[in-house]
């Protein structure tokens, strides 16, 4: 109960960075590239374990934008010249221009050299279509919803690969589903696609949500396991969920991951408390809130850290009260029969 | 009819004026920069949209928002009263903008645009429209920690908005817009926006329009026309039963028609916009329409956003001749 696991993303280091904008500009090769994303993401799994998270992420250190990063990998996709996402921060955002296909898998050969460095499960880690669709211009499909179904069925290859590979766990993250409460169904239909018959471990993240309006469908996604925003609220969202009985897992944010403060130890106990009187135990994932790719790495291992003795303090705290209320129970009993 | 556009033009361009905004904000950030420098650079690439937007053919232009970090920054960063915050969602776009706070009751100090407008104005041969987000989308998009129920704060942001209007109006602005992408977006006191919306625009010496986006405009398009502005701004693409709703309503106002996608890069052919100007043509005299993108070009890479532009000017000009 209450495992720790981190959202997905994880800065890369120093020297990824500037090897990476050295790539861009031809500067230095493929496999030179690749060589220092190996390394940095042996160095996260090492960091990860030596922390004690359970369920360990690569960090995707070979990745730039969720959505551009599938983008490129499938057939289908060019990309545009630059717009803004906000304030003085622009992207290349994805066209979608012909039939999107999968020539071969993306993050399965990463997925398998990260599992090949631990015991610990290592996460599949995907964008749902949801979110590549709403996050890409559409030049080619009919409608919002052919090109959503259309990227299902590439994803759906790509899971079914991840399993066959023996992934325990998969996530795959529709951050843009809140964006527009009246296709929630158009993306849990596609999830659907997605997810249906797998053995491994479903898991979708969702973030900047208006949760009053997908609130009431989240029960529907079809996934094992929902993991959302906690902590950047105040923990005000565990609220929807106080006194429904809510049927799946669920992978509670209890550190603000667009804050450089490192929160206290004794703040996150408290967080996770506070989803104890809502949820149980053994529902619980504890993670950051979001992928800590913003973050600097300090902050990040820092966050990280806290976020693992937090919940191992509240999980001893419950063990040893389970197990005194065992001992308890025994005594009475043995009072019980000794007094016959 | 009028070609125009609504309001945010692509602040970079690879393509043509460049993408030196993004290091010059960067190293202004760091304060390598001074803010004069900072500021000829934005004229620079203001300079070059109004270039752009009078070389494509575009009648009634604006200065493209290119100091804009989004479309209620501007103002509320220099109303006293307000704090601006973290980052939220910009409606049902994958963009954010920053959320503002309103500690106490607002005041605004002096113009706020006036200058900005009248710089841009001097280096244009066409008008120049001036734009202001409308006091509905103001109020709702920001956080009310002072007054904590809409309408006192909607009829304040109103009350502030007419001065910059009659303001920038005074500067010479021939037509003074506000932005309501509110409207239609979740539950609207759509009673409320049009009263809003009078006030905004009451005494301002220059033609006054309205414009929604984004949302989808069931039940508030027949209120709208009792708004005291003159030109009505209606997005027809991103909710296509608007155009048929515009025909079982009774338009008492100039028309402006967001007749392209500017959030998605897909070209229209001259055919798709021909149909939409036949359409309202049958409910409108041409010489009360305006036609212009659904919202702000700024969704789009640059290329498209011009290519779109241009398609707008040609589908008008061979519409016109046909006619």
């Amino acid at each position: 109960m209450l495992l720790t696991t981190s959202v997905g993303s994880l800065p890369k280091p120093d020297y990824l960075v500037q090897a990476r904008s050295q790539a861009r500009k031809g500067a230095i090769d493929a496999s030179a590239l690749r060589a220092l994303e190996e390394q940095a993401t042996r160095e996260w799994i090492k960091i990860q374990e030596e922390i004690g998270v359970d369920v360990i992420v690569d960090g995707e250190q070979y990745r730039g934008d969720m959505v551009a990063y599938f983008a490129e990998h499938l057939a289908g996709f060019k990309e545009s010249e630059l717009v803004r996402s906000y304030g003085n921060r622009y992207y290349r955002k994805p066209i979608i221009v012909s039939t999107i296909r999968r020539p071969k898998p993306i993050t399965v050969g990463w997925w398998k050299f990260a599992q090949g460095l631990t015991d610990r499960p290592v996460k599949g880690m995907l964008t749902g279509p949801y979110t590549i669709m709403d996050w890409s211009f559409n030049e080619y499909y009919p409608s919002r919803r052919a090109a959503t179904l259309a990227i299902a069925k590439v994803v759906r290859e790509e899971v079914e690969d991840l399993q066959r590979a023996g992934a325990q766990y998969i996530q795959v993250d529709e951050p843009a589903i809140s964006t527009r409460p009246e296709e929630m169904d158009l993306a849990i239909e596609a999830l659907g696609l997605v997810t249906k018959g797998i053995k491994a471990k479903t898991l979708t993240h969702i973030c900047y949500g208006d949760f009053k309006t997908i609130g009431p469908k989240l029960h529907r996604l079809p996934v094992d396991q929902i993991d959302l925003e906690f902590a950047n609220r105040n923990m005000e969202l565990l609220d929807f969920f106080r006194g429904k009985r809510f049927p799946k897992e669920i992978g509670l944010g209890v550190v603000d991951v667009h804050s450089h403060r490192i929160e206290s130890k004794e703040e996150v106990i408290r967080n996770i408390q506070r989803a104890l009187s809502v949820f149980r135990p053994e529902q619980i994932y504890v993670d950051p809130d979001c992928g800590l790719k913003t973050r600097s790495p300090k902050e990040a291992v820092d966050k990280l850290r806290v976020v693992v003795e937090a919940a191992r303090e509240v999980r001893e705290g419950l063990n040893g009260r389970a197990s005194s209320a065992k001992r308890q129970a025994r005594l009475r009993a043995r009072a019980l029969i000794s007094k016959r | 009819m009028i070609t125009t556009v609504v309001g945010s033009y692509p602040k970079v361009a690879e393509q043509a004026y460049g993408t030196t905004l993004i290091g010059t904000i960067t190293k202004w950030q760091r304060k390598e920069l001074t803010d004069e420098q900072l500021e000829q650079v934005c004229r620079e690439i203001t300079g070059a949209v109004i270039q752009e937007q009078e070389a494509a053919g575009l009648e009634l232009l604006t200065d493209g928002q290119i100091r804009w970090e989004d479309l209620v920054t501007p103002l509320a960063k220099r109303i006293e009263g307000f704090e601006i915050n973290g980052l939220s969602r910009w409606f049902n776009n994958n963009t954010y903008y920053r959320r503002p706070i309103l500690h106490k009751a607002p005041v605004r100090r002096g113009p706020i645009l006036v200058k900005e407008y009248q710089a841009a104005a001097r280096s244009a041969r066409k008008p120049i429209k001036a734009v202001l987000p409308g006091p509905y989308t103001f109020a709702v998009v920001s956080e009310d920690r002072h007054y904590k129920k809409l309408r006192p704060l909607v009829m304040k942001l109103a009350d502030i908005l007419n001065a910059e209007a009659r303001a920038l109006a005074a500067a010479g602005a021939p037509v003074v817009q506000f932005d309501e992408p509110a409207i239609g977006f979740g539950k609207t006191d759509i009673k409320l926006a049009v009263e809003a919306l009078g006030v905004a625009a009451s005494g301002v010496k220059a033609k006054t329009a309205a414009y929604t986006y984004f949302a989808p405009l069931n039940g508030a398009l027949e209120p709208l026309m009792r708004a005291k502005v003159d030109v009505l701004g209606v997005d027809v693409v991103s909710d296509p039963k608007t155009l048929g709703a515009l025909k079982r309503v009774k338009i008492t106002k100039e028309l402006a028609v967001g007749c392209l996608d500017a959030r998605n890069t897909k070209l229209e052919s001259v055919g798709e916009l021909h149909a939409i100007f036949k359409a309202v043509k049958a409910r409108v005299p041409l010489d009360r329409v305006y036609v212009n993108p659904n919202c702000g070009l700024e969704f789009l890479p640059h290329a498209q956003a011009l290519a779109k532009v241009k398609r707008l000017v040609e589908a008008v000009r061979s519409f016109e001749r046909r006619a």
